[in-house]
């Protein structure tokens, strides 16, 4: 295969960002690909509140699309069985209006269950048939012992993106003035879906530990497991730093427009450099950059061995990094670190149309880094997909013995894996993360002369490692 | 308002999956476009476009895995309806999707229509007269938008359209045959088993199956199924209208109507014999139960499990109708527990009668609630106070709420994860449910704690 066969772009993220821009690497979606839609997504954050209600305004299977994450809370998040409730309409209440029963709703709702906030979630039918939900929440107002908010989630009104931002909008609204500003508090926002993990260790309980270590406080997490009483004291914290970077960036410069609590903004906080950053940025504001630079120069020291381990086994080399889009600008910025030269693989026009003021900010930080972009990245979402993509890479990367793969292991690049699966219950971020990292690296690389499992090979790609198995 | 097996009103407090005089529900059922879904994915040649917003196809991502559909096999398009196309109309979009549908080279394309281009009034039969023309091959529309109705009335609205494609012409019976109903509208997590333990029991009579409404089924298939001289319908939640559709047009005769599904010994025994004598295969029926009861009585001896757990503890079932009619008796005769509360999720007309002659048989007053939804479930287990729940992980939740000392979870949603397809039917069914309730009474009594720590 010849490079210009399968190689669409191969560039800056800088000039790939104006490209897109510009219409020039159209983002045509196969319809099989199928994201969450507005109402997924909103909802997932209005479920990060304790004791919240939502009324998904629609048919049984929307709510279905939420009930997931609900159970989910209680099986993997210590949370009770909450409810997740619907109007459950059918064709009468499409042609004749769903006004009525979602009165009843609300009144049923906060009778039953006792809630702090009910939140009015429509979908597509009473979208279309003009249900008016702000006027019978307003309605319902004063009738109700709870809180109502509501919100317009037609799954067709935008993207997964929409709901996120609608909905993180929505949290700021419920938010009340700042009385104080409590000294050296921090809240971290842009989580959703509810608290973290009983069991397993995830990358937000580390920054949340991190914040400890150099003086500030924790306030809340807006919207991971936060009461709707810490939502309304949110703006009284000193400043506001972000989890996912992407997600907190809106809710972050919301928050300061309306209350004027700082928004320290910076990339994920994956790597040395960028966790020093994270920690610098909120340290400054509350005038504790003394004790975090303390901080930064003891855990650096901790983590010196697995990181020069890493350094010794990867200097010189290339990296190949396929994830996420702000994942992978942040791991980019790592390999570099690391002595490697990183090229961003696949990141798709549609991610990046959709993410364009976070990866303009990281642009204007100073990072823009090589990205590659393959027809398979066109076809995405189809299994016809993964198997060309999985072609090109082999392609791209020929006999080359210095590229490193940082990205899942469901990919067979032929050349050192570096495991970034979220599943193994690590953290990524912060110093351990950057440990945690290294020494996945480091056994990627001793490991390197081992044969990968035909077995996962013909189950992704229908081709065993010894030949073909379709 | 929900009602109870004899058509009495339920006690206050009970929500209804129909949500008729509810202002909301907290449903335990998804949408008809979902079951329509699950229908059409068990056919094999079948292409699904979705004339929906992207997030519709999370349901068929489900319906997918339900019927065991391989993911690289999966043959599954959307149109991703955005506001314009609500505004203006989605039809030359469907179009689009359509002609990319086509180039996967699917000899049958089903449209399902989601509620949005249903409401807004696409014209979704036109466009597909259009494209069948266009493409060479049938597009079909499937008007199954959600709010049509829950899952089951959507497996519904599939196996009647389905049935379209059934062979208009008189064709002669296959002698001795059987067309399979809704075997998916089951919430055992590994239904297919059930089926596959179904098939076995009519190939050792030797009956053939001409069709199975809906898995691993291809559409030449389904276009045979008048020629089955017998329906066997595999759940009391759905399929009932299509059985009965099917012999009033094609004068296919359903077997076992009046018996709950073949879980427990009792169960299994009649559904067994009813097809041997239907079939005059009665000498393997005896074989086969006899069989099956001596390699229940061997595992059980084998491996000891704690079925004297269950004398006269009252029960809760909490299920579908498919699994929760056969668990009563199942319960009652070879548990010896007393079933105190019934609580389904569904049950279709047809099945009713089957629940009523089930309790009066065995001589059981529970209270009985048809289309709870969560809370229902929930106020009735609070309200009833059984000693064990069979149910899902949902009422395993309710039951550390509430106290109640047990909660076997049998039912969908069980919170575990399945390689293999396992059955709940006949004979090893009831071996794997007795597994499954052992595992569930053990973990009951696990140390979640530790009183001291080691000293290594």
């Amino acid at each position: 295969m010849d490079d210009a066969d399968y190689i669409v772009f191969d560039g800056t993220l800088a000039e790939y960002l104006r490209r897109v821009e510009a219409g020039e690497l159209v983002s045509k979606l196969q319809a099989s690909h199928a994201p969450p839609c507005k109402f997924q997504t909103a909802a997932s954050v209005i479920s990060g509140i304790n004791n919240v209600v939502p009324i998904v305004h629609g048919p049984r299977g929307c709510a279905q699309s939420l009930r997931g994450t609900r159970v989910a809370g209680c099986q993997y998040r210590g949370r009770p069985y909450e409810p997740t409730l619907c109007t459950a309409l059918d064709e009468s209440q499409v042609v004749f209006g769903g006004e009525g029963k979602l009165a009843r709703a609300i009144a049923e709702a906060d009778r039953r269950y006792h809630p702090d906030l009910i939140v009015v979630m429509s979908t597509c039918c009473p979208g279309i048939t003009g249900d008016d939900i702000e006027g019978v929440a307003e309605r319902s107002r004063g009738q109700v012992r709870a809180e109502i908010a509501t919100i317009r989630s037609e799954g067709f009104g935008g993207d997964f993106r929409s709901g996120h931002e609608d909905a993180f909008r929505l949290i700021v609204d419920l938010m009340d003035p700042p009385t104080e500003t409590i000294p050296y508090s921090v809240n971290l926002v842009g989580a959703r879906v509810g608290p973290s993990y009983t069991e397993v260790r995830e990358d937000i309980q580390e920054l949340q530990d991190m914040l400890g270590q150099f003086g500030a406080k924790l306030h809340s997490v807006i919207a991971g497991g936060c009461t709707l009483a810490e939502v309304k004291r949110a703006p009284c914290a000193a400043v506001n730093t972000s989890w996912c970077f992407d997600w907190g960036r809106r809710i972050g410069l919301l928050m300061r427009e309306r209350f004027g609590v700082p928004f320290c903004e910076s990339g994920l906080p994956y790597g040395l450099g960028a966790t020093a950053d994270w920690v610098r940025k909120i340290a400054e504001p509350l005038g504790l950059s003394a004790q975090a630079e303390d901080f930064i120069a003891r855990e650096t020291e901790r983590i010196e061995p697995d990181l020069a381990e890493a350094k010794r086994l990867l200097a010189g080399r290339r990296a190949l990094i396929e994830t996420g889009p702000m994942r992978a600008i942040a791991l980019a910025r790592m390999a570099a670190e690391l002595g490697m030269q990183a090229v961003i693989f696949n990141m798709h026009p549609y991610t990046l149309r959709e993410r364009k003021e976070a990866i303009q900010f990281l642009l204007d930080s100073g990072q823009n880094p090589r990205v590659l972009l393959t027809r398979g990245a066109f076809e995405m979402g189809s299994y016809g997909a993964s198997k060309q993509t999985q072609d090109e890479m082999e392609a791209f990367l020929g006999d080359a013995q210095d590229w490193v793969y940082f990205g899942s292991p469901l990919r067979f690049p032929g050349v050192p894996l570096v495991n970034l699966a979220t599943e193994i219950g690590q953290p990524h971020f912060g110093f351990t993360g950057v440990q945690n990292i290294a020494r996945r690296a480091a056994s990627a690389m001793r490991h390197a002369h081992r044969e990968r499992s035909g077995l996962m090979r013909q189950a992704m790609y229908g081709v065993a490692v010894h030949g073909d198995l379709f | 308002m929900s009602h109870d097996a004899a058509g009495r009103r339920c006690p206050e407090g009970h929500a209804s999956e129909k949500g008729g005089d509810h202002g909301c529900l907290d449903p335990y059922l998804r949408c008809a476009f979902a079951g329509a879904g699950k229908t059409l994915a068990g056919v094999l040649d079948a292409c699904l476009v979705l004339h929906s917003p992207q997030g519709c196809h999370g349901l068929i991502g489900d319906a997918l895995d339900s019927q065991r559909v391989d993911f690289s096999k999966a043959q599954v398009v959307s149109s991703k309806l955005c506001e314009t196309e609500i505004v203006y109309g989605g039809e030359e979009r469907l179009k689009e999707t359509i002609r990319e549908a086509r180039s996967y080279g699917a000899p049958y394309l089903f449209v399902m229509s989601a509620c949005g281009p249903e409401v807004v009034g696409d014209n979704i039969a036109a466009v597909c007269a259009v494209m069948t023309r266009e493409c060479g091959v049938p597009v079909v529309p499937m008007e199954c938008a959600g709010f049509r109705g829950n899952e089951h009335q959507g497996i519904d609205i599939a196996l009647e359209k389905l049935l379209d494609f059934a062979a208009h012409e008189a064709v002669p019976k296959v002698p001795r045959s059987v067309t399979l109903i809704a075997p998916h509208a089951s919430a055992n997590p590994a239904w297919p088993a059930d089926l596959a333990w179904a098939r076995w029991v009519l190939g050792e009579m030797g009956v053939t199956v001409v069709s199975v409404l809906t898995h691993k089924q291809d559409m030449q298939g389904i276009a045979r199924t008048p020629a089955a001289e017998t329906s066997l319908l595999l759940s009391h939640d759905a399929g009932a209208r299509t059985s009965e559709r099917l012999a009033e047009r094609f004068g296919v005769e359903p077997v076992c109507r009046e018996l709950p599904l073949p879980i427990g010994l009792t169960n299994t025994k009649r559904w067994v014999e009813a097809l041997g004598q239907r079939f005059g295969a009665e000498q393997v029926a005896e074989r086969i139960i006899e069989e099956g009861h001596q390699g229940v009585i061997r595992a059980i001896r084998l491996r000891g499990p704690n079925i004297e757990f269950y004398h006269r503890v009252e029960a809760a079932v909490a299920a579908d109708a498919t699994l929760g009619i056969p668990f009563l008796r199942f319960i009652t005769e070879d548990l010896e527990g007393v079933p105190s509360a019934v609580f389904l999720r569904s049950c279709s007309e047809a099945a009713r009668g089957v629940l009523a002659r089930e309790l009066e048989e065995l001589g059981l007053t529970p209270e009985v609630v048809i289309g709870a939804d969560a809370y229902g479930m929930k106020q009735g287990l609070r309200r009833t106070r059984p000693d064990c729940v069979f149910g899902s992980q949902i009422e395993w939740q309710f039951g550390q709420e509430l106290g109640i000392p047990y909660c076997f979870r049998v039912i969908s949603p069980t919170g575990r994860f399945h390689m293999t397809d396992r059955p709940y039917f006949g004979y090893d069914g009831l071996i794997n449910i007795l597994e499954i309730l052992q595992n569930e009474h053990q973990d009951r009594w696990r140390s979640r704690t530790r009183r001291y720590e080691a000293k290594w």
